[in-house]
């Protein structure tokens, strides 16, 4: 790696360490456009020569630390994994696909007995594309999450504060996604959504000590959670909220997710063992989820290149699960009318 | 040419330099230059991409000429610190950075800066203090950006 960001010396190690680990490079690019979660570019996953880690312009110093820090782990993950095994995705299948959108199609009616006014059919189709991809574009990225944050936390104890910060920022954003669809998508469904990413933050506020995340308190913003611990401020956040019905889910869930985690060492020799280790962790993990949420002929693993595949293929195997599911009620110009392609 | 003009040089400069397309960006800033020397802004500007890419003791020299124009340019301090980093003259660059916060108490990356150069130097006391400062910063600085985005 050459760059000439400011970087702390914890970070400059840890690229070099993963550098060194996976026989590769780690490239950093700003770039004002940039998700604020940032985004990993690697060799593992997409067609290209070297690995970038890109953040927004504006996270100079710690956040930009935390971001790079974050993702040297996933890149770790992923790394060993394509080294010592194979590197795999939850990809999914026209079969797959049908599958899970017909899964939710039948609880969507369930539902619907019960509601005085009904959803309309374009509207329910809608639901069934957007449903099916956010939990497989959440079953992707959450199980890691807690992996990699406790990660960064035992190997990077500088950058704590600011991981505080971004699991507070994580969290309320997590809350509030599928918020606009809540009153058309199944019960269950919504609160599984939850449930996900209220046992991540549980498992979060137990895992790191509070008194080392204690709020910034200088910050005018952060000063509402003065005297509140870690935990306290992430379960007071689920538990005085309309989300509170998740809980049962979420504790359940929350179990799961520690049955696995608790077999890790945090501290254990960083090395491709260990992180192929930790993907094959994340992996049962999340074959656990999906069989707790019913989910499991949902999703298939399959490689980055089949998951890439298979979403520029997406348009087409939704048409073919609709078309199983309502018969001549779909055809192709609403269809691509509803998509906004006609 | 008028200062107007000048300025519109730094400014479409600017615009090049923000979408890291540097050659394009140091063409305008030496335009500025040649038509008027005795511009801070375009020698901090200048400075700016030299360490950009690469090129730090050219950075200095131009921070240099910026602050002979303006003593309380904290900027082109922070920039110093910058590329004095970069080179690891770190005592150099804990310098800079705290001439700059002396001027600019609220500069996120000067803090950061002086940081991880304190870290470096095994003043671990004082870099967790410049640390805190400068997350404080940045954290009010991204808080202000959300806020943007969501209004857009």
């Amino acid at each position: 790696m050459k760059t000439e960001m400011p970087l702390s010396k914890p970070i400059r190690l840890f690229i070099r360490q993963t550098e060194e680990i996976l026989d590769t490079d780690v490239s950093l690019l700003r770039n004002p456009e940039a998700d604020p979660n940032g985004t990993l570019v690697d060799i593992y996953t997409y067609n290209v020569e070297k690995n970038i880690i890109v953040f927004p312009a504006h996270y100079m110093g710690l956040l930009k630390d935390f971001i790079i820090a974050k993702h040297c782990v996933r890149l770790l993950i992923k790394g060993a994994a394509a080294k010592k095994s194979r590197y795999l995705v939850c990809s999914f299948t026209g079969d797959s696909v049908y599958k899970g959108m017909h899964q939710i199609y039948i609880d969507a009616l369930k539902d619907e007995a019960k509601k005085e006014k009904k959803l309309p059919v374009q509207k329910l189709i809608r639901m069934l594309n957007i449903l099916y991809t956010n939990f497989n574009e959440d079953l992707n990225e959450l199980p890691w999450n807690p992996i990699t944050n406790a990660s960064v936390y035992h190997r990077m104890p500088k950058i704590r504060k600011t991981q505080l910060y971004y699991l507070m920022k994580e969290g309320k954003k997590d809350m509030d996604e599928m918020m606009e669809f809540e009153d058309i998508i199944p019960r269950r469904y919504f609160v599984l959504n939850k449930a996900m990413f209220y046992a991540r933050d549980l498992y979060l506020a137990k895992t790191l000590p509070a008194d080392e995340l204690m709020p910034v308190l200088n910050i005018p913003q952060m000063k509402k959670f003065n005297h509140l611990e870690v935990k306290e401020m992430l379960t007071t956040r689920w538990t005085h909220t309309s989300w509170y019905q998740s809980k049962v889910f979420g504790d359940n869930m929350l179990e799961i997710m520690e049955k696995y985690l608790q077999k890790i060492d945090w501290n254990g020799e960083p090395g491709l063992d260990y992180f192929h280790d930790l993907y094959q962790i994340g992996v049962n993990m999340t074959n656990h989820f999906t069989s707790y949420m019913s989910m499991k002929s949902w999703f298939v693993w399959e490689t980055p290149k089949h998951l890439q595949e298979a979403r520029e293929k997406k348009k087409e195997y939704e048409f073919e699960a609709l078309k199983k599911i309502f018969g001549d009620l779909i055809d192709r110009s609403s269809f691509d009318e509803e998509r906004g392609e006609s | 040419m008028t200062s107007k003009e000048v300025d519109a040089l730094v400014k479409k400069g600017r615009s090049y330099a923000i979408r890291t397309r540097f050659k394009e960006a140091m063409a305008y800033y030496e335009k500025a230059l040649s038509l008027d020397p005795a511009n801070p802004e375009a020698w901090y500007l200048r400075a700016a991409v030299f360490v950009e890419t690469g090129r730090n003791a050219e950075a200095i020299r131009d921070c240099e000429r910026a602050i002979a124009l303006n003593q309380n340019y904290s900027e082109a301090w922070s920039k110093k610190g910058h590329a004095l980093y970069n080179l690891e003259r770190f005592e150099d660059a804990v310098f800079a950075c705290t001439r700059a916060l002396g001027l600019n108490g609220n500069d996120a990356s000067a803090w950061y800066i002086k940081g991880v150069c304190l870290d470096e130097l095994g003043r671990n006391d004082e870099a967790q203090v410049a640390y805190g400062k400068s997350l404080e910063l940045e954290i009010i600085l991204d808080m202000e950006a959300e806020k943007r985005k969501a209004g857009r």
